[in-house]
């Protein structure tokens, strides 16, 4: 158990700058998630971390050491990759025991670590296969426990789920975080899927165009968005967000006069992005408290528990949630409310919040 | 039957395709394969009218000639010889010209590197006769740095004969080896090198662990087609010591051409062919073999 600091991490690729001064403190046994689009240098980092690439600034320090200069081997860090990487003329038993043997550990020892592993895995019955004869969650779980018999002060995930089927990810993620709180170590995991990001993390940190956008507990960047990005990206379905303009009274959100308050920094006649989550818009019938507006239903999602209903607002559309039991079709012109509580406000221009 | 007329009703165009094609296979290959093995049934074929059946006879003539045992022998030295040359060389320059260099600089030594290749035979055989001359360019040099006290004669002596030719053919050879590594290394995923680094890997344990498994199938199939190819290899061995000095680099393809075309005996030299293709024949099924497993 070791902690992380990444101090001001800068990455260049020739005269292109992939990583502006990336900065995360990571606590000994924390879970930390790096999201974000593909290419925004969520990967890169990990990779520095790891020693796979080289850092052109800033410092990556694990325990006490700085590792900038170190080999991978020599950093106590231990990967788990998309694909695998799986060594395919190897057996189970010969991959996960391969950076003992190198490390020259007495071959009872190794025995030992393995078995002890393949058993928490429950790989001990497929330990004389071969990659090639293993399914895609086998193949996963070997590759976590090839990281797992090093023992190593830190856990190194890159895109470890995108490669199974969704069922599989759902059973996978719960192990990864079922083996976390067993193991207790420090973990960095890149995803782009927002819902592992929630699901495993203790710190989340977005990252968009080499930059981190935010960072915190998953509550936080999920109800506490800074960035206009953040709101967007996080939660599913997205979080509604449309431009309009404020009012001596509220706001005029798609022609429709909305009175509510507004951050005091704002004046009548400036434009805004107000931001809302669907959660937060759902028929007046469902007694919700805010501002009612009348919404015109393109299309109803069954999802069981609850419905999305997308409306028109104007001529802007809107994602809302229902009860799974209401029934409301395509059509239909019901009375929606804004819970304006959980209103958020963004600067269209540079994207920061409006408190 | 009708199902068979059917058949080539509706692919019938497409074996009309094919026609001549397989016409001049049987013509060119067939045919004279069937010849060879009937002449080395007979006795005095094309300079007699009428040559007498033997049957076995040259058979068992070819097998207790000393000279044929040791053309035999030679060509199995030359043969492991120049495979093994093949692959050391060509795999150590496959990895050199993959590794991450300048990406012009790569381009033009991977283009230098598969020249020797391109020359036909006569123009590697001449050109080495010239290196090799006693008072060629290789025996200056090595005068000049002082590993050797007088000119050698490579191609000549018979104790250093065979070595020379190893050498042209190492140099003629290893391109090809080069190439298929090359490709068969390009496909190897990153993410393993970078496993392996991570599992503490350093240069070696990852050509062993990583590199050498994963172009094993390209290793087994480009090296048996490289020994059904120099097995029964001429023109270089003819154009460079013409299977001398004596017989010291004699091999079974210079001496089936010695038996057909300076001792006119084609009864013979079909014999040979005949222990060649055998032998050749035999390779070739492992090949296939090897190929369809892949697929």
């Amino acid at each position: 158990m070791s902690k992380i600091e990444i101090r001001n991490l800068v990455k260049m690729y020739g005269a292109h700058q992939a990583l502006h001064g990336i900065d995360i403190s990571i606590a000994p046994g924390e879970f930390c998630v790096l999201v974000g689009p593909s290419g925004c240098g969520k990967s890169t980092t990990l990779r520095m971390v790891a020693g796979l690439e080289t850092i052109s600034g800033g410092e990556v320090v694990i325990g006490d050491r700085v590792v900038n200069g170190l080999k991978p081997k020599d950093r106590g860090i231990a990967m788990v990759f998309q694909n695998y990487a799986l060594y395919p003329s190897k057996t189970v038993y010969e991959n996960m025991s391969f950076s003992l043997r190198l490390a020259k550990m007495p071959k009872p020892e190794i025995a030992r670590r393995v078995n002890d592993v393949a058993q928490i895995l429950e790989l001990t019955p497929l330990l004389e296969r071969k990659p090639g004869a293993l399914s895609g969650g086998q193949r996963q779980r070997v590759a976590m426990g090839r990281a797992i018999v090093r023992d190593p002060e830190v856990f190194l995930f890159d895109e470890p789920l995108s490669n199974l089927d969704a069922k599989l990810r759902g059973q996978m993620r719960a192990e990864i975080k079922r083996l976390h709180q067993r193991l207790n170590n420090t973990i960095i995991y890149v995803t782009h899927d927002q819902v592992e990001a929630m699901t495993l993390a203790d710190k989340i940190v977005i990252m968009k165009d080499g930059r981190i956008e935010q960072q915190g507990t998953p509550d936080e960047v999920f109800h506490d968005p800074d960035t206009l990005f953040v709101a967007g990206f996080m939660g599913s379905p997205p979080m509604n967000l449309i431009d309009c303009i404020v009012t001596p009274t509220g706001i005029r959100l798609s022609e429709v006069e909305i009175a509510c308050d507004v951050p005091p920094s704002l004046t009548s006649g400036d434009k805004v992005v107000f931001g809302i989550r669907a959660d937060d818009l759902r028929p007046s019938s469902e007694g919700a408290e805010g501002v009612p507006i009348k919404a015109h239903l393109d299309l109803i999602e069954q999802l069981g528990t609850e419905n999305l209903a997308h409306f028109r607002l104007g001529h802007t559309e809107m994602i809302g949630k229902t009860d799974g039991r209401t029934a409301l079709s395509a059509g239909d012109t019901p009375s929606f409310t804004l819970q304006m509580r959980h209103a958020y406000f963004f600067d269209p221009a540079t994207g920061a919040r409006l408190r | 039957m009708t199902r068979i007329i059917q058949g080539f009703r509706a692919q019938g165009t497409a074996y009309l395709f094919l026609l001549p094609c397989l016409v001049i296979l049987g013509a060119l290959l067939s045919v004279p394969l069937y010849k060879v093995v009937e002449y080395s049934l007979y006795d005095n074929v094309i300079v007699e009218r009428n040559p007498t059946f033997v049957g076995l006879q040259n058979y068992r003539d070819l097998l207790t000639d000393g000279a044929y045992w040791s053309a035999s022998l030679n060509t199995i030295l030359f043969t492991i010889g120049s495979v093994v040359g093949h692959i050391i060389v060509g795999t150590g320059l496959a990895l050199l010209v993959n590794s991450d260099i300048n990406r012009h600089a790569q381009t033009l030594f991977r283009s230098l590197l598969i020249l020797p290749w391109i020359f036909t035979a006569v123009v590697v055989a001449l050109n080495w006769q010239l290196l090799l001359n006693p008072f060629g360019v290789v025996n200056y040099a090595l005068g000049q740095l002082g590993l050797i006290d007088e000119p050698l004669d490579w191609l000549g002596d018979p104790a250093l004969a065979m070595w020379s030719l190893l050498v042209i053919s190492t140099w003629r050879g290893y391109p090809f080896i080069m190439v298929s590594f090359l490709s068969g290394l390009q496909s190897i995923p990153q993410e393993l090198y970078e496993a392996a680094e991570i599992d503490g890997a350093g240069f070696f344990a990852k050509f062993w662990h990583v590199t050498i498994p994963q172009l094993k199938p390209v290793i087994y199939g480009v090296a048996l087609l490289d020994l059904i190819w120099t097995f029964q290899l001429f023109p270089l061995v003819w154009l460079t010591t013409g299977g001398g000095p004596g017989r010291a680099t004699e091999v079974l393809s210079t001496m089936t051409f010695r038996f057909a075309f300076v001792d006119f005996e084609f009864s013979k030299a079909a014999t040979a062919a005949v222990s060649i293709l055998v032998i050749s024949a035999a390779f070739t099924i492992l090949y296939l073999r090897n190929e369809t497993r892949k697929i």
